[in-house]
């Protein structure tokens, strides 16, 4: 009797956790004094914030799938459902698979371009030595604090039509590398100052140039930068307005968001829940890239990325 | 004896060769691509742009020959009332945008640090990093869809759901002057707070563990646990973000041009607008005085980061 009382209250005092076969999280957990209040508001607050970013998008993606009746009346989840708003909008609104084809178009040339200056450039700033590097990066640096997008457009629309590449898509690239390549070289040079000097010491001494140095050796080392480059880059060019808004003026030469800003809510092919169908259409591939390579883009932002 | 000449000169070439590659400018090899679009998109049209702003020129009078007109678009730039009014107006959504952007993802940061679940901390950063991965635009486009009056959300909670207000009295989010900036700041906070949260969670985790610990034992309470460990090393980011946002801010136009047109009464008509207004809307397109206008408001922010970057300097 006394034996069970005793062994029941050492269970019930014993300030640990149960033990399970992992035994990681007892390097993490430390006695505290009065946790209850301050977890559970922690926790309320948070899923708070993660209701609040959550919404708006919910929000849109059960629009796109009211049927017509339902977009009349505001209730959030629908009454009926009707999944016939994708394909209609694709078929019928004559140029959006256009759009969208210049969106993808764009957007991949860009990310493909920036990401390859960014690894070469950041590596240059970072593993070789030569004179005026100083000057390559106080330029890049200072270019990141001009406003140039705004304050240069006038200049770019003058290049272009003097090119004559207005309302040619893809000449919308060249400006959008140019935009982000500052921050994508600094994203690159941050990782590629996590690679130790005696590596590339190393592999100059065994013969290697510097461009079998940065594919054969650096390049595995600072993929995680690569992916968050990549990313960075997608999200700019995937959405960019003002430049695409400026450059193009027919409707079938311009991309996606141009679109979608102009598009007024509510009037015939645009009827509401087409317009949030085309919608959801235009941030999935962000989402899918992003649930593919969150783990590398994360680790990539902790290694070096973000030490800005 | 053959053996060792042989040796000897294929040393001596490979040495030339080495020699050749030693002193080779590969670093600047390696930057050309970078070069060729920083130089022919950026930094040319920023050049190009200060030598526009010095004519007269107009984008539709092609016959008119462009004139060299000195500082005569700046004289009238800098008298004239819709860029000080547009100047002010950046400037005051910058000072409402800037605190919530700061300190809205510190204390988020903070307190997504101390979960000890290493998944559900996980779980919360890759949620709060979702709106990070829809571009502005579209962000702009789908807010302004939730402050619509007939099919947004907000206010169907609002007056339908809540009954805090009637159709009549129904916040206009996007139409009254005095919401407007309020609304598209807490659009700003939406889209940046996942991203920006990462950039405190990576300066926290630099902390090391035992610290505050060793601070428990000696009897600080959490709060000042707070200010003399976390937001001491967190403030070289706080500065940071503070000069990167101030920019962002200042410049904003996108959200403007989507959101609020080209009513010259609204607060929304910064000098971006007016600026993008007069070089691509407003026939004869003044470029020369839009250039002076785009150059007249960059001087004006990188002054102000200038300033920040000394006062920041003269803390550490």
């Amino acid at each position: 009797m006394a034996d069970v009382d005793s062994t029941f209250s050492i269970q019930e005092v014993v300030p640990y956790p149960p033990v399970t076969a992992d035994l990681s999280h007892l390097d993490d957990w430390k006695p505290r004094t009065r946790p209850d209040f301050w977890v559970i508001f922690r926790h309320v607050v948070l899923a708070l914030f993660a209701v609040v970013i959550l919404f708006p998008i919910v929000w849109v993606l059960l629009l796109s799938v009211k049927s017509l009746p339902d977009a009349y009346k505001n209730d959030i989840w629908p009454k009926k459902f009707d999944f016939s708003h994708y394909g209609y909008s694709l078929q019928k609104i004559p140029t959006l698979p256009q759009n969208f084809f210049n969106s993808v178009m764009v957007t991949s040339a860009t990310v493909v371009i920036t990401t390859v200056c960014a690894v070469l450039a950041g590596y240059a700033l970072v593993h070789l030595d030569f004179r005026g590097k100083a000057v390559a990066i106080g330029l890049l640096v200072a270019s990141m604090f001009f406003p140039t997008r705004v304050t240069a457009i006038i200049a770019i629309y003058e290049i272009q039509n003097q090119l004559g590449l207005i309302n040619k898509t893809w000449s919308l690239i060249m400006p959008y590398v140019a935009l982000s390549i500052a921050i994508s070289v600094f994203i690159m040079r941050g990782m590629f100052e996590t690679v130790p000097r005696d590596i590339a010491d190393a592999a100059r001494i065994d013969g290697a140039g510097p461009m079998r140095t940065l594919v054969g050796v650096m390049l595995p080392m600072v993929a995680n930068g690569v992916v968050v480059v990549v990313i960075v880059n997608f999200v700019a060019a995937w959405g960019e307005y003002l430049l695409a808004n400026t450059l193009m003026n027919d409707q079938s030469a311009r991309t996606l968001p141009v679109v979608l800003a102009t598009a007024s809510g509510g009037m015939g092919a645009w009827v509401w829940p087409r317009l949030a169908a085309v919608y959801v259409m235009a941030i999935t591939p962000g989402l899918i890239a992003f649930a593919i390579a969150q783990r590398w883009y994360m680790k990539g932002l902790q290694e070096g990325a973000l030490k800005a | 004896m053959a053996e060792a000449a042989a040796a000897g000169a294929s040393a001596g070439t490979m040495a030339r060769r080495r020699d050749w590659r030693e002193r080779f400018p590969w670093g600047w090899l390696f930057l050309v691509p970078t070069f060729v679009f920083f130089v022919g998109w950026q930094l040319y049209p920023i050049i190009r742009v200060a030598w526009i702003s010095f004519t007269d020129y107009e984008f539709l009078s092609p016959n008119k020959p462009v004139d060299f007109v000195g500082l005569r678009n700046f004289q009238e730039v800098l008298v004239d009332p819709l860029m000080r009014v547009g100047l002010l107006r950046a400037a005051g959504f910058t000072a409402l945008f800037l605190p919530g952007m700061i300190f809205i993802p510190m204390f988020l940061a903070v307190m997504i640090d101390k979960i000890q679940n290493q998944k559900v901390a996980t779980f919360y950063r890759l949620l709060l990093l979702i709106p990070s991965m829809i571009p502005g635009p579209l962000i702009f486009v789908l807010w302004k869809w939730m402050y619509d009056l007939y099919i947004g959300p907000i206010n169907f909670f609002l007056v339908n759901q809540f009954h805090l207000f009637d159709l009549r009295s129904q916040p206009q989010w996007l139409g009254d002057p005095k919401l407007v900036f309020f609304a598209l700041a807490i659009m700003e906070w939406w889209w940046g707070l996942g991203y920006h949260t990462m950039f405190y969670l990576a300066g926290l985790a630099t902390i090391p563990k035992d610290l505050p610990d060793a601070a428990r034992v000696d009897g600080a309470n959490e709060w000042r646990l707070f200010w003399d460990v976390t937001f001491k090393r967190l403030l070289p980011i706080i500065l940071v973000l503070v000069v990167l946002r101030f920019g962002t801010a200042m410049a904003v136009i996108d959200e403007y041009l989507i959101m609020g047109g080209f009513n010259r009464t609204r607060p929304t008509y910064t000098w971006t607008v007016y600026m993008w207004e007069t070089a691509f809307v407003t026939p004869p397109r003044f470029q020369g005085y839009a250039a002076a206008i785009g150059w007249v408001g960059a001087i004006a922010m990188l002054i102000v980061v200038a300033i920040l970057f000394r006062v920041f300097r003269s803390r550490d």
